[in-house]
C-alpha cells in the first residue's frame, strides 16, 4: 500500500477503538517495552524455563479452578468430590491429572531454571535480589505441591502429610506450634483438610503472584545477564529481542511441556487410593517423587534419634537454602563461566548426583518392603 | 508553543546545522552518535562522538570539516526505536541530558518541609496503632482449635481371644467417635498393636516400674501395672507418625515390628532394633475385663523425641 493512500483511508471502527484505548493506557508502548527487550548475546534455549513456569502455572490456576467447582475441603466429602471428579464429571479425570502432573513438571522445571541460572552465574551482582525472591519462589511451588497433596483425602495424602507435619515439628521452639498451627490441632483431621485448601487456594497463589511480579520486575531492572562468554563487540553483535527470536524458542517450550503434560495426564491419570484414615492398612506411605530423596535421607541411622532427626530434617534443608540465599554474597567474584569455577561445577554436580542417588535408594527400598 | 533546547552543530570550517537526536548503545550505555540535522527538517546524519572534539556552552565542534560531513550515511530513522519503546535497565539513571534536571514548581502549600515528616510519622503511627492490637485477636482466632484437652475415654478393641501366641503382635482395629469442631461426630479408623508378653518381654517394656499417664493438668488417669501380661502399644509410630506392622522381613530371622515410611526395626518389647527411631513403642493405658475384653485410652505422643510428650 502506498504511504500516501494509507493517510487518506478512513480509520476502521476496530482501529478508532485500539487507538482510543491505547491514548488512555498506552498499550502500544506497553507492549513494545514488553517485546522490545534486548537479549545480550541473543535468544537461546537455555533461557526458556522462566516462560515454561510462568504458563504452567497459569494453567495450575486455571485447572485449579475448575477443579474447585466441584470439590468440597471436608473430611466427609474431599475423598468422595474427588472420586467424582475422576469418574463422573466430563473430562473430570484429565482435568486433574493435568493438575497433578502439571505440578510434577512444575518442580522439574523450578529445577532447570535455577541451574540454568547457576550454571550461568546469573544470580551474581547485580541480580542477588532476584535469585533471593527466586529462592522464596522455589520455596512456594514446594509448599503448593505438599498443601495440594492432601486435598483428595485418601490415604496417599493423609500419610504424605502426617509425616511431613512432624517433620516440621522437629524445628526447635517454633515447631510445635507450627505443626499444631498448620494441622488446626494435634492431629490431622478437618482443620487439617481446612487450613491445607486455604493456604493451597489463596495464600500460596496470592503470594507466588506478587512475588513471581517482583521476580519479573526484578529481571528487567538489571536486565538479562546473557552468556557467560564472548567479547562486548560479539555480544553486541549477536544481541536481538526478546520478540520474536526468543519468544518464538519460549513458545515451542511451552508446547513440549504443555504436550508432555497432557501425555502423562493420559498415560497415568490420577487414580486415588482408599479414603484416609488413621490406620494405613496395607498401604506403604511415601511422599510425592520429588521429596523423596529427603524421605530416603530420613530413613538412614545418623539421622535417626532426636538430635539426627533434627539435622537431617530441619538443620541440614535449612543450612542448604541459607547457604544458597547467601550464595551471590559469598560468591564475588565477577566470573560467570561455569568451567572457570571448579567450587561451584563440583558443589553441583555432587548435590545433583546426591539427589538423583537418594531418590534411587529410595525407590529400591521398595523392593524390601514387600 | 514548546521552546526546544538545542545544541549547534560546527565543523572546523562553518556551521553544519544542529542536534536533532542522540543515539544510545544499550550495553555501554553511553552516547554514541549525535544526529545532525540541517535545521530544515532534511537529512539527518548520526555522527560518532569520536568526532566530537569539544562542547563549548550551546555548540559541538567537530574535529573535521564540512566537505567531510558526506562520508556519514543518513539516518535511517526505521532503524532504531526511542528509549520509551525498549527496556534497558538503567539507562535512565546513566543517560544525563545536558544542562541537567527536568524541574516542576512544588505548590506553595506544599513547601513546609516540616508538615511533610509529621504526616509520614503519624501515617505510620496510625498504622501501628490499628495493626498491632490485631495481632492478639487475629491469633487467637487462627488458633482455636491447636489445644485440645486429651481424650482420656476408654474404648473397646476387641477380645484377647484372639492371641493365640506370646510375644507376638496382634493389630487390634478400632473406631474411634470424633467430634472436630462444627463438623457431625464421625467415626475413624485406628489400631493399637497388643501382645500377650513373657516376664522377660514386661521387664524390657517397663524397665520394672509401674507406668503412670497423666491428663494435662498432670493428675493421674491410669497406671499400667508392670506385671500386668497385656501390653498395647499406639499404631503411631514413635520416629515420625507413620502406621508400622508386626510382620516378616525377608533379612531378618524372626518377626519385628516394622515401619515402612522410614524403616525403623523393633522387637516385641518395642524396643528399637534398628533404624533411625528415637524412642521404643509407645504403651498405651489398658484394661483387660473378666471376659477378656481389652479397653484401652487412645493415648498419643509427639513423634520424633526421646521422651514421650503426650499430645492426644
Amino acid at each position: 500500500m502506498e504511504p500516501d493512500r494509507l493517510v487518506q483511508s478512513q480509520p476502521t471502527v476496530l482501529e478508532r477503538v485500539v487507538a482510543f484505548v491505547d491514548e488512555r493506557v498506552g498499550l502500544k508502548t506497553l507492549q513494545a517495552k514488553m517485546l522490545n527487550e534486548p537479549v545480550p548475546g541473543g535468544s537461546r534455549w537455555a533461557y526458556i524455563f522462566g516462560s515454561c513456569l510462568l504458563f504452567i502455572f497459569v494453567l495450575q490456576a486455571v485447572t485449579g479452578v475448575l477443579l474447585m467447582f466441584y470439590y468440597v475441603p471436608s473430611v466427609d466429602h474431599a475423598y468422595a468430590s474427588t472420586q467424582y471428579i475422576i469418574h463422573e464429571v466430563d473430562y473430570g479425570w484429565f482435568i486433574l491429572s493435568y493438575h497433578f502432573w502439571g505440578s510434577s513438571v512444575m518442580v522439574v522445571m523450578v529445577f532447570a531454571h535455577m541451574s540454568q541460572v547457576f550454571l550461568w552465574g546469573a544470580y551474581k551482582s547485580p541480580r542477588e535480589l532476584i535469585w533471593l525472591v527466586g529462592l522464596v519462589l522455589f520455596s512456594i511451588v514446594m509448599a503448593f505441591g505438599f498443601t495440594g497433596y492432601l486435598l483428595p483425602w485418601d490415604q496417599r495424602a493423609y500419610w504424605a502429610t502426617t509425616v511431613g507435619v512432624e517433620i516440621m515439628d522437629k524445628t526447635p521452639i517454633v515447631g510445635d506450634f507450627m505443626a499444631r498451627f498448620l494441622k488446626g490441632g494435634p492431629t490431622p483431621g478437618q482443620m487439617t483438610l481446612n487450613r491445607f485448601f486455604l493456604i493451597h487456594v489463596m495464600v500460596l497463589p496470592a503470594a507466588l503472584m506478587a512475588l513471581a511480579g517482583l521476580h519479573i520486575f526484578l529481571f528487567r531492572k538489571a536486565g538479562p545477564a546473557g552468556p557467560f562468554h564472548g567479547g562486548v563487540e560479539e555480544l553486541k553483535a549477536k544481541t536481538d529481542y526478546f520478540f520474536p527470536r526468543q519468544v518464538w524458542k519460549d513458545i515451542v517450550a511451552v508446547s513440549v511441556v504443555f504436550v508432555s503434560i497432557c501425555g502423562l495426564a493420559f498415560i497415568e491419570p490420577v487414580v486415588l487410593l482408599e479414603e484416609a484414615t488413621p490406620d494405613p492398612g496395607d498401604y506403604h506411605p511415601e511422599p510425592e517423587w520429588y521429596f523423596l530423596f529427603m524421605f530416603q535421607l530420613l530413613r538412614l541411622k545418623i539421622f535417626g534419634g532426636e538430635l539426627g532427626q533434627f539435622l537431617g530434617a530441619v538443620a541440614i534443608p535449612g543450612a542448604f537454602m541459607l547457604l544458597l540465599a547467601a550464595l551471590p554474597f559469598i560468591d564475588r567474584s565477577p566470573e560467570r563461566n561455569i568451567f572457570k569455577r571448579p567450587i561451584a561445577l563440583v558443589s553441583y554436580v555432587v548435590v545433583v548426583l546426591g539427589i538423583v542417588l537418594f531418590t534411587v535408594s529410595a525407590v529400591i527400598n521398595r523392593e524390601f518392603l514387600d | 508553543m514548546q521552546p526546544t533546547l538545542k545544541s549547534t552543530v560546527k565543523c572546523t570550517d562553518r556551521e553544519v546545522g544542529e542536534i536533532t537526536r542522540i543515539i544510545v548503545d544499550p550495553l555501554s550505555l553511553e552516547v554514541s552518535h549525535i544526529v545532525v540535522g540541517d535545521g530544515t527538517g532534511g537529512q539527518e546524519r548520526p555522527v560518532p562522538m569520536s568526532e566530537v572534539q569539544q562542547v563549548v556552552g550551546h555548540v559541538v565542534h567537530l574535529r573535521i570539516p564540512s566537505s567531510e560531513m558526506g562520508r556519514f550515511p543518513v539516518l535511517n530513522r526505521d532503524e532504531y526505536v526511542t528509549t520509551h519503546e525498549v527496556e534497558i535497565a538503567h539507562l535512565e539513571e546513566r543517560l544525563h541530558v545536558e544542562p541537567g534536571e527536568v524541574l516542576v514548581p512544588i505548590p506553595d502549600l506544599e513547601r513546609n518541609i516540616k508538615r511533610r515528616t509529621f504526616f509520614t510519622n503519624l501515617t505510620h503511627a496510625i498504622g501501628i496503632l490499628l495493626g498491632l492490637p490485631l495481632i492478639y485477636p487475629v491469633m487467637k482466632y487462627l488458633m482455636k482449635p491447636m489445644y485440645l484437652p486429651y481424650d482420656n475415654r476408654w474404648i473397646k478393641v476387641g477380645n484377647v481371644n484372639k492371641i493365640k501366641v506370646e510375644d507376638t503382635g496382634v493389630q487390634f482395629k478400632f473406631r474411634k467417635k470424633v467430634k472436630e469442631a462444627f463438623m457431625p461426630e464421625v467415626e475413624i479408623l485406628k489400631n493399637v498393636w497388643l501382645l500377650k508378653a513373657t516376664p522377660e518381654v514386661l521387664d524390657e517394656v517397663y524397665k520394672g516400674e509401674d507406668m503412670h499417664f497423666r491428663d494435662s493438668q498432670g493428675s493421674l488417669i491410669w497406671t499400667n501395672k508392670r506385671a500386668f501380661p497385656y501390653v498395647a502399644y499406639s499404631g503411631k509410630c514413635p520416629h515420625l507418625g507413620c502406621g508400622y506392622k508386626w510382620r516378616k522381613v525377608r533379612k531378618l530371622p524372626r518377626e519385628i515390628f516394622l515401619c515402612p515410611c522410614h524403616i525403623s526395626i523393633y522387637d516385641a518389647s518395642g524396643k528399637v532394633l534398628d533404624g533411625p527411631a528415637p524412642r521404643p513403642l509407645d504403651p498405651v493405658p489398658i484394661r483387660v475385663s473378666d471376659n477378656g475384653d481389652v479397653e484401652i485410652i487412645d493415648v498419643e505422643f509427639k513423634a520424633g523425641v526421646r521422651d514421650r510428650i503426650r499430645i492426644l
